[in-house]
C-alpha cells in the first residue's frame, strides 16, 4: 500500500516522505502533493490527483491520503472525483494529523498490511497524547 | 511460549525509530507478541501501542511471544537490534545500547 501526502507546502511533504522512509522504509510508495503549480504556499486538485494516480499506477494496490488543513480538502474531494469508480475504490482519506500519521501509515504499510490496516493504523494518534504528563 | 526480560538503555528510551522496528519485525510472523512495561501489556505489531508506553530509559521490560514461531520471532527482533543488544549470563536480560545509531541496519 501507498501514502499520498498532501500539503498546503512543497518543502513539507518533501521532509515528511523523508521521514516515511525512514522509518517505514523505501519499499513504501509515496507520491507528494505540496503546494501549487507555480510553487506558492497552496493545494491544488490536479497534483493531488496526479499524486494518487502515480502511486496506484506505480503498483500499489492501494493509497491512503494524508492531508494538512483547510482548502486541502476541497482540493482533495475535487481531486477524488475526478478519478474513475475503479480507481477512487482504492483510496482511503485519512482524518489523521498529517505528520504523525504519514509516520504510523508508512510503518504499517512496510509490514504488508491491507488498505483499511494501514488507513486504521494513522487514525492511531488520535487517542495517543503527545505530552503524556501534561 | 517464549519470554524476554530487557532493559532499555538508550537514553531516549523506546523512542519512534527503535518501536518502528521492532513494530517491524514483530509483524512478520505469525506469533502473537506481547510487550510489557509495568503493569501494561500491548500487542508488539501495533506502533501506536507501542508509542502509547512511552518507555522511558532504564525501563524494564518483557517480551512474549506466543504462537508457532515463538522462539524465532524473539530471536529475531533481538537480531534486529544487532550489535546494540547484549545478552545476560542468565541469557534473561537484553539491553539496547544507548547508542541509537548502532540499531541502523
Amino acid at each position: 500500500m501507498g501514502l499520498v501526502l498532501v500539503s498546503h507546502s512543497e518543502q513539507l511533504v518533501a521532509g515528511l516522505g523523508a521521514i516515511v522512509a525512514q522509518f517505514g522504509g523505501s519499499e513504501v510508495p509515496v507520491a507528494l502533493a505540496g503546494g501549487t503549480e507555480d510553487g506558492r504556499i497552496g493545494t491544488t486538485a490536479p497534483r493531488i490527483e496526479a499524486a494518487i494516480r502515480s502511486v496506484l499506477e506505480g503498483g500499489a494496490e492501494g493509497a491512503v491520503v494524508l492531508l494538512d488543513f483547510g482548502s486541502a480538502l476541497l482540493s482533495l474531494e475535487v481531486a477524488l472525483e475526478m478519478l474513475e469508480p475503479e480507481i477512487r475504490a482504492r483510496v482511503r482519506v485519512s482524518d489523521a494529523p498529517l505528520v504523525e500519521g504519514a509516520f504510523l501509515a508508512g510503518v504499517q504499510a512496510s509490514t504488508g498490511a491491507t488498505l483499511d490496516e494501514v488507513a486504521e493504523a494513522a487514525r492511531g494518534w488520535q487517542s495517543l497524547p503527545k505530552v503524556p504528563e501534561a | 511460549m517464549a519470554e524476554l526480560h530487557l532493559t532499555v538503555l538508550d537514553p531516549a528510551g523506546l523512542h519512534a525509530r527503535p518501536a518502528a522496528k521492532v513494530v517491524k519485525v514483530a509483524s512478520r510472523f505469525e506469533s502473537r507478541i506481547v510487550l510489557r512495561s509495568g503493569n501494561r501489556a500491548v500487542d508488539v505489531k501495533s506502533l501506536i501501542a507501542v508509542l502509547g508506553l512511552t518507555i522511558r530509559p532504564m525501563s524494564e521490560i518483557t517480551l512474549t511471544a506466543e504462537g508457532p514461531d515463538a522462539d524465532v520471532a524473539l530471536a529475531a527482533l533481538v537480531d534486529e537490534l544487532g550489535a546494540a543488544v547484549t545478552q545476560s549470563s542468565d541469557g534473561s536480560a537484553v539491553a539496547l545500547a544507548p547508542d541509537g545509531a548502532t540499531v541502523q541496519p
